[in-house]
């Protein structure tokens, strides 16, 4: 079947493919049977409703973190470059893909003409440095600082040490120059990931679609007309929570035309999976555990990680192996398991170790709960607790917990970013500008080796990532799943057919 | 004798012969090169006024006509003319019947032009006293003579060939292919014959009808504003001073183009966008703001004043080449196509079901345009379909699946067998991945049937 997408975006310069990226453009683009209709072209209207596990409940670039609020985001925002449909980077609000400068250090970036958020103002290359600058946060969590910390400055900036960042100079209305610590030339993949989006000093988006509305129910959308790729297919957008009943239920009745769960919803059209980029790690507090850490930690590698992501994974999932999922490496297929720990006593002092999972994350709950049997097993007790969204990751970040399970959904396809971003989400902003500087500008064959060795430094436990399913109803055209799981609401549309 | 493909071929090849002049009527296209060709055979010679003539036509229809025209020019000329029908040896029959001439005629429409073409062979056939050891043998050297002229409607149906007993209607084949998307197609006269148009989203083509690139033009996009999804509407008719117009969804204006050379140069621009022209007729529309769709508005000219008469919105708008019942149509974004009169006023019945890339063509030539549409389902590969909306049997052929989406057409004669020819292109994917336009050949001419 032709899947010719009827939209071809702007040329692009053909960058460099990310290095792993290959296995994640398989996935995306030979697992697609989804409607494409044959002699359609797009029509504009309607309202595009889809469901998700939760209701989104973020819109900030420089917050979202979850799956749900990705998704929110990417609805309302636009970032400076894109992914095609072959996985390559491609111009966004930037004109053009910046070409790495200084060895790897610095970057152009030069925005398109004539830009404006959805409010209307322009958007100007001041917006793009402070977008950078939202990233690190000083007060309040900044869980997509990953982003901004290769900077030159950033960590001064974030520290208090200094006013401003001093890798970031706006040139010009349209132009600003990047410069990075050290050599990065993977750096630009940051510049398509959500959290890169820019924002107008009064909190609009340049995003196909405008927050009209955002409750406990889910988000109201409008369309933009002033998005620079042109107003979106559909005139409204919501996204709400379902769980898999209602979801299907609604989606067989025509409620819904777009339901991202991790299963597929039963009796749907077409379905197609997206790449498994939501890694879950396990982090053992060291400082809490004291000697019993390396007793759970033998316990939690020598799990057959295949086995849990085929047991309790309902959606398409991969074993992890190192802090960067396996599908950004194009590394072995399979992680090993570690040889099985031997019985032993529980751990001194610790009558009952603390489990800490997200409570809003597909999976999580079943997976403590198998952690918890196989630490029984080897003879440590554990209590799962599940915390939801603000509550998880004060937790995480106050250190209260003995062993946390961290899901985080991965947005950028170069093993330094991913790294990056998994180090910062599990270890800290220490971690992470460690983890970007040892991967920077690996091939994907020596990043592999490299991200073992990290992960054994930084302490995490790789486990699975997993991916969601897209369950379409009949009248839903337009459905493309981007290499790095990402799908443009924009190019959704509804084909109409109406007797003469 | 010389072949007669091989004949037309080498005709085809050569220059067209002048218009008439303007001023009275022109006399039917078969009077006038009848008399043309009698005209090369010239005044008998030495009396001898005894013609026996034979024509021959790869048309049945076109036989007898021409022959009436030929008979009565070459009596004009100062023959007598007795008409052969039948003999399997045309030269001895013509002896046996004492004729002094034996004037051999072959006839047929040239391709890709709207003419016809006549070969003669002159052939001595008294007895001569010289030669009555050598009976076979001819007193003076046969010699060629041939004519052509500008075909009308009439002789085109005249000259158009039967279909054979279980021929297809159609066949579809590819004309050629272009690089990237084609957005809009259009098939007409530029100027010098047959043309193609094809706008893209970064470029307008002017193809010869047989597909190769003459000319071209990349609009300045600057000032555009941004579409989600291309889109353009082309159109090849007289638009005041140059034959092509074009509008890209987003472009402030309509480009009326000029061919200088291989450049295609804007000579003037409208405020309205070109829907499609036929037969003397254009229609004017115009995009939705921000959207590659169509606003319900079909205007005869262009008038900045005019609003859409519903909400309805549009995919696109087709012309047939020579108008008829259903001069127009207009596919709505519901994949309902209305079929449209003239006056544009609803004239059939609506379509449901058409895909965008349609085309109205009257393939068989009956005077009443077929439907070449694509097939809008949501899950099988495309295929060519053509409708016949005046006939009770409305599907009249359906093509092999094809690899890739009808997403642009066009209907004119492009075959030059007097008969309009469809052509749709196909978007798919090339050896490198990168986006193709396949130009779909939807034809009913006889020499394009297996």
């Amino acid at each position: 079947m032709p899947t010719l997408p009827v939209n071809e975006p702007e040329p692009a310069p053909s960058p460099e493919r990310s290095p792993g990226l290959a296995i994640l453009v398989l996935v995306a683009a030979l697992t697609l049977p989804l409607p494409a209709a044959a002699g359609v072209r797009p029509a504009y209207g309607g309202e595009v409703r889809v469901a998700l596990p939760a209701a989104p409940r973020i819109t900030d670039p420089a917050l979202a973190t979850d799956p749900g609020d990705l998704l929110l985001v990417r609805a309302i925002h636009a970032t400076p470059l894109e992914l095609d449909a072959d996985g390559r980077l491609s111009p966004g609000l930037l004109e053009e893909v910046p070409a790495p400068e200084a060895g790897g250090r610095a970057f152009r970036l030069r925005l398109r003409a004539g830009l404006r958020f959805s409010d209307g103002t322009p958007i100007a290359a001041s917006d793009v440095a402070a977008a950078f600058v939202r990233l690190l946060a000083r007060e309040g969590p900044a869980p997509n600082a990953w982003i901004a910390l290769p900077v030159l400055g950033a960590e001064a900036f974030q520290a208090g040490r200094a006013a401003t960042l001093a890798g970031v100079q706006v040139l010009s209305d349209r132009e600003l120059l990047v410069t990075l610590a050290s050599a990065m030339p993977e750096w630009p993949w940051a510049l398509a990931a959500p959290a890169a989006a820019v924002v107008s000093r009064g909190g609009a988006g340049a995003g196909p679609f405008v927050l009209q509305g955002l409750d406990g129910a889910g988000a109201r959308l409008a369309a933009n007309g002033l998005h620079w790729r042109g107003r979106p297919f559909a005139d409204r957008l919501t996204v709400k929570g379902a769980d898999p009943r209602a979801a299907a239920r609604a989606l067989s009745g025509g409620d819904l035309e777009l339901v991202l769960r991790p299963e597929a919803v039963p009796g749907a059209t077409a379905t197609a999976p997206s790449p498994p980029l939501l890694a879950t790690y396990a982090v053992v507090n060291w400082r809490r555990l004291g000697s019993g850490a390396e007793r759970v930690r033998r316990v939690l590698g020598a799990l057959d990680r295949a086995e849990l992501g085929k047991l309790y994974a309902r959606g398409p999932s991969a074993p992890t192996s190192t802090l960067v999922p396996q599908p950004v490496l194009a590394g072995p297929a399979a992680a090993p398991a570690s040889p099985s720990a031997p019985g032993a006593p529980g751990i001194p002092g610790q009558a009952r170790l603390v489990l800490l999972a997200a409570a809003d994350v597909p999976d999580q709950r079943a997976l403590a709960e198998r952690l918890q049997v196989k630490l029984f097993d080897a003879g440590v007790r554990a209590a799962a607790e599940l915390e939801g969204g603000g509550r998880f990751a004060a937790r995480l970040a106050a250190e209260d917990f003995d062993v946390a399970l961290v899901p985080v959904q991965v947005t950028a396809l170069a093993p330094a970013l991913a790294g990056g971003q998994v180090a910062l989400a599990t270890r800290g902003p220490g971690a992470a500008r460690r983890a970007m500087t040892e991967l920077a500008g690996l091939p994907a064959a020596a990043a592999a080796p490299r991200a073992e060795r990290l992960t054994r430094t930084l302490d995490l436990v790789p486990l699975f990532s997993t991916g969601v399913r897209a369950s379409a109803g009949p009248a839903l055209q337009g459905l493309r799943i981007r290499a790095d799981g990402a799908i443009d609401l924009g190019d959704l549309w509804l084909l109409r057919r109406e007797g003469p | 004798m010389l072949a007669l493909p091989a004949l037309l071929a080498a005709l085809a090849a050569a220059p067209p012969i002048a218009a008439p002049p303007a001023g009275a009527p022109p006399p039917p296209a078969l009077t006038a090169v009848a008399a043309d060709l009698a005209r090369a055979v010239g005044a008998p010679l030495d009396d001898r006024r005894g013609l026996a003539l034979r024509v021959e036509t790869r048309a049945p229809a076109l036989a007898a006509p021409l022959e009436t025209a030929l008979a009565d020019a070459l009596a004009r000329q100062g023959y007598a003319v007795a008409p052969q029908r039948g003999a399997a040896d045309a030269e001895a029959a013509a002896r046996a019947g004492g004729q002094d001439w034996l004037l051999r005629v072959q006839a047929g429409l040239v391709p890709g032009r709207r003419e016809i073409a006549l070969v003669g062979e002159v052939i001595p056939a008294w007895e001569s006293f010289f030669l009555q050891r050598r009976p076979g043998a001819r007193a003076v050297p046969p010699r060629l003579v041939q004519a052509r002229g500008a075909a009308d409607p009439e002789t085109l149906l005249l000259g158009r060939e039967e279909r054979p007993a279980g021929a297809p209607f159609a066949r579809v084949r590819t004309l050629t292919r272009l690089p990237g998307r084609v957005l809009a197609l259009a098939v007409g006269d530029a100027g010098d014959g047959p043309a193609i148009a094809a706008a893209m989203p970064g470029a307008v083509l002017l193809l010869s009808g047989d597909g190769a690139v003459r000319a071209r033009r990349e609009p300045d996009r600057a000032g555009w504003a941004p579409v989600r999804d291309p889109a353009a509407t082309l159109a090849i008719g007289d638009f005041g001073g140059a034959r092509l117009a074009v509008q890209w969804a987003g472009a402030p204006r309509t480009e009326v183009l000029a061919r200088r050379g291989d450049r295609l140069e804007v000579v003037a621009s409208l405020p309205a966008a070109p829907l499609c022209a036929a037969d003397g007729a254009r229609v004017f529309g115009q995009f939705v703001a921000g959207t590659g769709l169509l606003a319900d508005l079909l205007a005869p000219v262009v008038d900045p004043a005019a609003r859409p008469r519903s909400e309805r919105t549009l995919y696109g708008v087709a012309a047939a080449a020579r108008g008829g019942t259903y001069a127009f149509a207009a596919l709505g974004t519901d994949l309902n196509l209305v079929l449209l009169g003239p006056d544009l006023e609803p004239a059939g019945p609506v379509l449901a079901g058409a895909g965008v890339g349609f085309a109205l063509a009257d393939l068989d030539g009956d005077g009443t345009a077929e439907v070449v549409t694509s097939s809008p389902t949501a899950t099988a590969p495309d295929r060519v379909r053509v409708l016949a909306p005046a006939t009770g049997r409305p599907l009249v052929f359906e093509s092999d699946p094809l690899d890739g989406l009808l997403l642009a057409g066009a209907g004119g004669d492009l075959t030059g067998d007097g008969a309009d020819d469809a052509l749709l292109g196909l978007v798919g994917r090339g050896p490198d991945g990168a986006p193709v336009t396949d130009l779909l050949l939807v034809t009913s001419d006889l020499r394009e049937l297996p």
